[in-house]
């Protein structure tokens, strides 16, 4: 079979992005830069758009016209056209329709305390994207000649997790394993638990319950589509439960980073929420990204959870098998190796490289200057000013732990943060949300005035956010209604119940027990 | 009792059914109609083309468990198909009917409509949409897009009698045939 299409599309995507990026820079397009306030999207502008707009410029003209022939490289280069438009609809919302949702939405006023109606509703380049995926797919449908492509979203999401293993410190790592071993291993089991005993009690089949306890329980469709072979899941049963935790997932969605908002969650609690509580894995990162588009914190953390959730995929899985085999007659044997083996995410095996190759130095040479902590010779204006000491002064009484007021006041002694464990310390009281938006926002300046992170890192954070917004681009384009449609029956009153309940009680647990600093 | 309007020995029905209760009635039906006059019978199966999506948003299994997941999912459509055209088959063989049938992916109502063009068939026999508290997919014949679109008459056959304790029932008196 030939995969590759004779279509203009990729030719017309290439010289759409190249002449873009041209417009950029000889600066056709200053106004629109000004009125959207994306000045920090220029230099991304203009060499994103000519990699990629020239590779699209090649391949569719190989495409257009060149003769294509059965096997590997007709199979891969067909992808390229698919690829090429999620990543054109992600340039598209992340440079275009985002800043434009921000400036609409602040012309109306902040409608939640100071938060406007973008940020309450979370209305950022990675929820806009996914729900362009979504229209895409279920208004217009995938064009054939993208369909091939489109299936890369996936690998951009795992390669989005490999290149995330290079973020996290020993500690951070340990620290934040150590709390989602607990929170995943307390809520997966209690949850599979749950439907199981639920399930029972409502007399559904045991083939459903198990693929059920298993969607539910630990990280929806995946662990669906990794446990219905293993319990002899019927075709209406599998369509029930994916539609239930595919509604539920978008619902997530949005309703998550809402009421974190409204609980003023930071990134170290939202992250362990989401990442609980969100059924699905695939919302788990668009949820994060939607609560914190400008930074990586809390998908640093979310990922953490996803990761502990997908270790426990197979003992899960194996768990429902010999739970099955016990309650059917004509249930099949299960080989433990060949699960095990099967269902192991090899992916993650490439997060672990990538942070412990991180943690040799590799991509932060031991010659890189980390930070001016301690140099006393910073200009003037990075200095914090005397209104900006006057402003912290002011709110030094809402701070309650003792370490944050002493990090606090040798700040306002010297102007500067002085050394790394309180420039630790001074993340960690924003993240809080305990101060108000301008001193945040002054000691977030104060952080950027020494802090310095390592080329290669910064340039890593940089792929992680395209690579997820490419992937999760792709994934919308994989939610269709008819899937959604088929949520119903017992799933979507026991996944309803058991949704609802690990999604709160994860909540309460986190305002209880997690604090914000690593 | 709907009788065709043409003297052709043999009547040809196009039954569309997938082995729920409803379309279970609508098989019922269409095998009776053999009292009146003789009767050829084909079978439409349409595997509902939301199928191709149930891998929904997946991304964190390798492609081997996806893969063993799309083998499952089709052999367990497969082994459902065979029981429906096998139950058919036999009632149809014990009451001396020639059967036929056909298995389509797609959308159900298209999947018709394309049949009972292509085909030449006296008349098309379905079952009633499922009940809303009645378990079953989310995937049912548009009747007013058939009513519009097929060549030949409709007989809808109404939703068997059920109440909460009991198996589906059926009578046969309650048949009702649109054209």
């Amino acid at each position: 079979m030939v995969y590759t299409q004779k279509h203009p599309a990729l030719l017309i995507m290439g010289i759409l992005m190249v002449a873009l990026g041209l417009l950029v820079q000889f600066g056709m397009m200053t106004e629109v830069i000004k009125y959207l306030k994306i000045d920090k999207s220029i230099n991304e502008m203009t060499t994103l758009t000519y990699i990629f707009g020239s590779i699209a410029i090649i391949v569719g003209l190989f495409h257009l016209f060149g003769k294509h022939r059965e096997g590997h490289l007709d199979y891969y280069l067909s992808t390229v056209a698919g690829a090429t438009f999620i990543l054109f609809i992600a340039m598209v919302i992340k440079w275009f329709i985002d800043p434009y949702v921000a400036v609409l939405s602040k012309s109306f006023g902040p409608i939640m305390g100071d938060k406007y109606l973008h940020e309450v509703f979370g209305l950022n380049y990675v929820v806009l994207g996914i729900l362009a995926g979504i229209i895409i797919v279920n208004v217009f449908g995938i064009p054939k000649w993208a369909e091939n492509g489109v299936r890369l979203s996936r690998l951009g999401l795992k390669t989005g997790v490999i290149l995330l293993g290079t973020l996290y410190s020993l500690a951070e790592l340990q620290q934040l394993g150590g709390l989602s071993v607990i929170m995943i291993g307390f809520f997966v089991l209690g949850s599979a638990g749950l439907v199981l005993w639920m399930g029972a009690r409502r007399n559904i089949p045991n083939s459903m319950g198990g693929v059920l306890a298993a969607g539910i329980g630990v990280c929806g469709v995946s662990a669906t589509v990794a446990a219905a072979p293993v319990v002899q899941a019927k075709s209406v049963e599998i369509a029930y439960t994916i539609g239930t935790i595919l509604l539920w997932g978008v619902v997530c969605m949005f309703l998550f980073p809402m009421i974190g908002k409204m609980f003023d969650l930071g990134p170290v609690q939202f992250g362990a929420w989401a990442g609980t509580g969100i059924l699905n894995s695939a919302q788990v990162a668009g949820a994060a990204l939607a609560y914190q588009p400008d930074g990586i914190e809390t998908l640093k953390v979310a990922e953490i959870f996803n990761i502990t959730r997908v270790l426990i995929l197979p003992i899960i899985v194996l768990w429902l098998a010999v739970w099955y085999v016990k309650r059917e007659e004509n249930a099949p044997g299960v080989n433990l190796i060949r699960v095990m083996f099967e269902k192991f995410p090899i992916f993650v095996l490439g997060f672990i490289l990538m942070f412990a190759l991180s943690s040799t130095g590799v991509f932060s040479p031991a010659a890189h200057d980390h930070g001016k902590y301690f140099d006393n010779n910073l200009p003037v204006e990075k200095l914090l000013k005397e209104e900006e000491v006057n402003l912290i002064q002011s709110e030094l009484n809402t701070v309650q732990r003792e370490l944050h007021k002493v990090t606090l006041g040798r700040l306002l002694e010297n102007k500067k943060i002085m050394s790394l464990d309180d420039d630790d310390q001074i993340r960690g009281l924003v993240n809080s949300g305990v101060l108000s938006k301008p001193v945040n926002e002054i000691l977030k300046k104060a952080h950027n005035s020494v802090f310095r992170t390592a080329p290669k890192i910064d340039m890593f954070r940089k792929w992680i956010t395209w690579l997820f917004a490419f992937g999760l681009v792709g994934l919308g384009m994989q939610i269709t209604l008819a899937s959604i449609k088929q949520a119903g029956g017992q799933p979507l009153i026991i996944g309803g119940t058991v949704g609802t309940l690990k999604a709160v009680l994860s909540l309460v647990v986190v305002l209880l027990f997690v604090r914000e600093t690593i | 009792m709907y009788v065709p309007s043409d003297n052709t020995h043999c009547t040809n029905i196009l039954l569309a059914s997938h082995g729920t209760t409803g379309a279970c009635a609508a098989e019922q039906v269409a095998l009776n109609l053999q009292r009146d006059r003789p009767l050829k019978l084909h079978h439409l199966i349409v595997v509902p083309d939301f199928w191709k999506d149930m891998l929904g948003d997946d991304w964190l299994n390798n492609a081997i468990t996806q893969i063993r997941f799309g083998h499952y999912v089709e052999s367990q459509l497969e082994r459902e198909i065979q029981q429906t055209i096998q139950r058919v088959n036999t009632a149809a063989e014990s009451r001396q009917i020639p059967y036929s049938f056909d298995v389509m992916l797609g959308k159900p109502t298209q999947c018709l409509l394309q049949l009972a063009h292509a085909g030449r068939f006296d008349l098309v026999v379905i079952g009633s949409p499922r009940p809303k508290t009645y378990p079953g997919l989310n995937s049912h014949l548009e009747v007013e897009t058939l009513q519009r679109a097929l060549p030949v008459p409709l007989l809808i056959i109404p939703f068997p009698q059920t109440d909460d304790h009991h198996p589906a029932t059926f009578s046969t008196t309650t048949v009702d045939a649109v054209t």
